[in-house]
């Protein structure tokens, strides 16, 4: 009796937390129509803050809290909306849901720099974990009274705001329709700054209750990953009704610790099932929950995409090839591999390609289904022993067969919900296998047979062996891979170009028509997701064989989000966009971090400050995963409409291409390093449209814009030409003088404002 | 100098778009002091088009937005109700799961209190008043209007916007509401009003202008715009 009051207690109170930390989401969500990814991010910021000022500089504790909860979790929030949110409006749901994930990455890579992850730090329970109090034999500390009476708090509070106030009525409102919030005078823009304010201070303050309660220790990616558990809460109340938030918040803290107390404790994976709870249930309660129905109207987005011609494609993929051959020319075989590990991330971000650029649909852990491919491969793939071992074909074909499978197995049931949820569903998984499968390293015997999913934490994976196609030599697996990558390529862009492609699009431009048109959408859906888990599998078992091993480390969901989030920065609707994103997350930041650190080892004076450089080049890749709300189409849609203006001036690409030559040349004689040449050649790329335009504007412009950027300045307009009513007109506008002829004295009308008002815009 | 008062609203040559695609191309139109202007036409006209653009709701990408005789071409919507301009767009003017008291709680956005947006929404629709703990999307289509209009008695503003009021209510609604609106208008509000059916609106419309194609192609006593009104319809 004693320990189920305990644990109940225990339940109660994980569950208060986790409430805590979903009605700020729910806050946000409805007031802005955004999912915050970074909650928990937050959550982990103002809990490294507070342990900062408490631990690290000694303030007394309720001045910490002052600060933290009190001002920067409001200014964090407010922050946030001002700069980001705010701007993404009419954006699809990717771009909102990949722009707080760029967030979410962002926060961690910046507490992973200030605060370095190697030391440890803890933080006690509120008054120390030896203040309880003792009723019916159940011991009950300071610490979890507080949580429980905080909760409550905020339980009560919100509820009054919402119903008392003019404010919370005014939030509750801006969900049914902004526009006519507007026409009754609020600015629902200052109401969602207001939600993510509070959301964020909600955040903070959960992970300052939680931290203490988990153990105390203070790791970046887990502490994120423990808030992200309350994503299962908000969805009990299908991400709208606060009161059931907090019922399913208390579900799910209850489970839990009654799961730790009741399993059997021979049951070696109970750890890790209690762990992935959070995420099961939130799978479970996707599921269940009966969902929004699908929008009729066609959601007007900003993104565009051009699509490329097979033709062009194919030549384009054979260029790829060449251009990757010459490069290998210029490195050593260490620099051989780590293009090549890179060249595998490119193949898996293709999956992203046909999925999210091409379905409009969101899988956040594409590198789960690598390793679901790579656990296959290396339990039924691997042939012969020693220095001859190798992957078989029909090895990968087998792993690229069962990813595929449990593709469809995870999506099958998410099929029907809109993408947001459907990202959540992969999300759950990504985690999930995370926390169970790749945490599988000891044995079970089930049936008679002893196994481990995932034997002693790390596979070793040989390079794949077909006939004479042998993987072990580095330039041979680095062009295979880079063939693969253009063979998918194309495929794909003849995929998009076909049938089935264009009802994709369909598809991801308005479900509800595509429905009408009597498509089959959840075969659809079914099917492109299929496909795609099979090519993150094919990426997956390339990308252990290129590496040698592979740990559960190499596949967590941060590292799936930072794939995403680089291809979405890329181009999602480009096979490109894939090839950016995937060289980026696979090597990029490797490079990065390892050139400055080595800068760091060779002039130790220096060191810190190069060591930061490494770290800012991991926050600024954050920042434009940010700017995607601005750019949602990405940097390569950007380069190839540059580009693409310069086709009539052939000039200048000639010349371009004649630098490049001879820069490559220089790389190759030894006259110039390989970091020159990468540098001139990434500078040469993007002035070269800078340059065209400069040079020949008529060509790239076109005649007419040429034209209007050579016109009139202001203060000479008139001298020179008739002074025509068109040009009065113009002067009027720029001058800021109302149109027409203005009347000497503005009369009195009947409006109360505007007649004193000089200037309306002045009202605001 | 000029012998005819300045009008409060006026559109000149203005244009407006979704997206690339342009809707208004060149719309004029003027609502006088204290006068009715009815906007009529066929669906897909770009009257409510026309409607949004005066609310600040849609920018205009030509042509100019007056209030006043004042150029504020880009003024917000929530700026453009702070100067007196009250809109209730097409279909109900509600928001559906707040209460009727709590829609007249956000309608105070523009500065009147709630005792007084009470006061005038009970006193001119008592029915309103029993139900004011109900949802208000759970209220008939006419109290549904009614509550919706009720915005611009508590507010006082200068001029009001009306986009099909008529639409899907009886006809003994529909009467009452423009009772309600001509009252109003006798205190000296100024009116436009976008209607597709011309009969509810004519008795109460000094001026009524046709649209068509997102142009506005005449303007005249309320009568012969809707000869017009009928001929253009027959005509396709
Ligand atoms: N939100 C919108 N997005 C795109 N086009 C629209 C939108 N609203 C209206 N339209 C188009 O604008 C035109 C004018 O519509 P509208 O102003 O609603 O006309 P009316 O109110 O006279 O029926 C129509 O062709 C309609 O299809
Ligand atoms: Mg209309």
């Amino acid at each position: 009796m004693t320990t189920f009051l305990t644990f109940t207690i225990l339940g109660l109170v994980l569950g208060s937390v986790y409430a805590i930390a979903a009605s700020g989401l729910v806050l946000t969500y409805n007031t802005s129509g955004i999912f915050n990814f970074a909650h928990g991010a937050q959550a982990m910021l103002g809990t490294f803050l507070y342990w900062q000022l408490t631990y690290g500089w000694g303030l007394p504790m309720w001045l910490s809290l002052i600060i933290v909860v009190g001002l920067v979790g409001p200014a964090m929030g407010a922050a946030l909306h001002t700069l980001i949110m705010k701007g993404l409006r009419d954006t699809a749901d990717v771009t909102k849901i990949v722009v707080t994930v760029a967030i979410l990455l962002g926060m961690v890579y910046l507490s992973q720099w200030i605060w370095h992850p190697e030391d440890a730090r803890i933080m006690e329970m509120f008054f120390g974990a030896s203040a309880k109090i003792e009723l019916l034999g159940v011991v009950i500390r300071a610490h979890e009274i507080i949580c429980l009476v905080v909760a409550a708090a905020i339980a009560v509070g919100l509820r009054l705001l919402f119903t008392r106030s003019r404010v919370g009525v005014v939030m509750r409102a801006t969900v049914d329709d902004p526009d006519l919030l507007r026409l009754a005078g609020h600015n629902p823009d200052r109401v969602a700054m207001l939600s993510w304010a509070m959301g964020s201070t909600l955040a903070v303050l959960a992970g300052v209750l939680i931290t203490p309660i988990g153990g105390g220790a203070l790791e970046a990616n887990q502490l994120t990953l423990l808030v992200i558990d309350a994503f299962a809460a908000a969805m009990f109340g299908r991400l709208r009704s606060i009161p059931r938030t907090f019922a399913g918040a208390i579900v799910l803290g209850m489970t839990a610790t009654y799961v730790m107390a009741y399993f059997p404790t021979d049951w070696t994976w109970t750890g890790n099932f209690r762990v992935s709870l959070p995420m099961i249930i939130l799978f479970v309660v996707l599921i269940v929950l009966p969902q929004d129905r699908l929008r009729v109207a066609a959601v007007r987005t900003r993104e565009r995409y051009r699509v490329p011609s097979v033709r062009s494609a194919a030549t384009w993929g054979g260029v790829f090839v060449a251009v990757v051959f010459l490069l290998s020319l210029l490195m050593e075989d260490s620099s051989i591999t780590t293009f090549t590990l890179g060249m595998t991330f490119a193949i898996i971000a293709l999956s992203l390609t046909v999925l999210t650029g091409y379905a409009g649909e969101l899988n956040l852990a594409p590198l789960s289904f690598g390793a679901v491919a790579t656990i296959v491969a290396f339990h039924f793939g691997v042939a012969g022993t020693g220095l001859a071992a190798h992957l078989s074909l029909w090895g990968v074909l087998l792993a690229v067969l069962v990813t595929a499978v449990v593709g469809g197995v995870v999506a099958l049931p998410a099929l029907r919900l809109r993408g947001l949820y459907l990202a959540l569903a992969t999300m759950a998984f990504g985690v999930f296998l995370s926390n169970m499968v790749l945490r599988d390293t000891t044995e079970h015997t089930l049936f008679g047979v002893t196994f481990s999913l995932f034997p002693n934490g790390t596979l070793i994976v040989p390079p794949l062996k077909v006939g004479p196609l042998d993987l072990r030599d580095p330039l041979t697996f680095l062009l295979t891979a880079a063939v693969l990558f253009a063979l998918i390529a194309v495929g794909l862009v003849a995929l998009r170009n076909s049938g089935y492609g264009r009802r994709l699009a369909a598809m991801k431009d308005s479900p509800a028509a595509a429905a009408m048109l009597g498509q089959n959408l959840v075969r659809l859906k079914f099917g492109v997701f299929m496909l795609s888990a099979a090519i993150a599998g094919l990426g997956g078992v390339l990308m252990a064989g290129a590496s040698g091993s592979v740990a559960g480390d190499n596949f967590t969901i941060m590292a799936s989000l930072g794939l995403v989030m680089l291809t979405v920065v890329g181009g999602i609707g480009y096979v490109s966009g894939a090839l950016f994103g995937g060289l980026m997350a696979g090597v990029g930041f490797v490079i990065i971090i390892g050139t400055f650190n080595d800068l760091a080892m060779a002039d130790p004076a220096m060191g810190t400050v190069y060591t930061s450089i490494g770290q800012l080049a991991m926050v600024a890749t954050a920042l434009i995963g940010m700017g995607v709300g601005k750019n949602p189409s990405g940097t390569v849609h950007d380069l190839v409409g540059s580009y693409r203006a310069l086709r009539n001036a052939k000039p200048v690409l000639v010349g371009g291409a004649a630098a490049e030559a001879v820069l490559y040349v220089l790389a190759l004689t030894g006259v110039i390093g390989n970091w020159w040449f990468a540098i001139l050649t990434a500078c040469l790329g993007m002035m070269l449209p800078v340059l065209g335009r400069m040079l020949m504007p008529a060509a790239v412009l076109g005649a007419e814009e040429a034209a209007r950027r050579r016109s009139t300045p202001l203060e000479l307009a008139g001298v020179e030409e008739p002074y025509t009513e068109e040009l009065r007109r113009r002067l009027d506008r720029e001058l800021g003088l109302p149109a027409g002829a203005a009347p000497a004295t503005p009369r009195r009308t009947g409006f109360p404002l505007a007649a004193e008002e000089g200037d309306v815009h002045a009202v605001a | 100098m000029n012998a005819e008062p300045e009008p409060l609203l006026e559109l000149v040559g203005a244009r407006a778009a979704y997206g690339p695609i342009e809707v208004l191309h060149g719309v004029d139109l003027a609502v006088g002091p204290g006068s009715v202007v009815a906007l009529l036409g066929p669906n897909g006209g770009g009257k409510s088009t026309t409607m949004k653009v005066c609310a600040g709701l849609l920018p205009l990408t030509g042509g100019e937005l007056r209030f006043a005789g004042r150029r504020v071409n880009g003024v917000t919507a929530q700026d453009a109700a702070r100067l007196g301009v009250c809109s209730i767009p097409e279909g109900r003017g509600v928001f559906p799961n707040l209460t009727v008291r709590e829609n007249l709680w956000v309608a105070t956005g523009t500065g009147a209190t709630l005792a007084e947006m009470e006061e005038a929404a009970y006193t001119r629709f008592p029915i309103l008043g029993e139900r004011r703990h109900q949802l208000a999307g759970s209220l008939s289509g006419g109290q549904q209007q009614m509550l919706a209009l009720s915005r611009a008695l508590g507010t006082d503003p200068a001029v009001l916007l009306l986009d099909e009021l008529s639409m899907g209510l009886a006809p003994m609604i529909v009467t009452q509401m423009y009772d309600t609106v001509a009252q109003l208008v006798a205190e000296g509000l100024s009116v436009l009003v976008a209607e597709q059916f011309a009969r509810a609106v004519l008795p109460i419309a000094d001026t009524a202008a046709l649209m068509l194609h997102g142009r506005v192609v005449a303007v005249g006593r309320p009568g012969e715009i809707e000869d017009q009104l009928s001929s253009s319809y027959l005509g396709g």
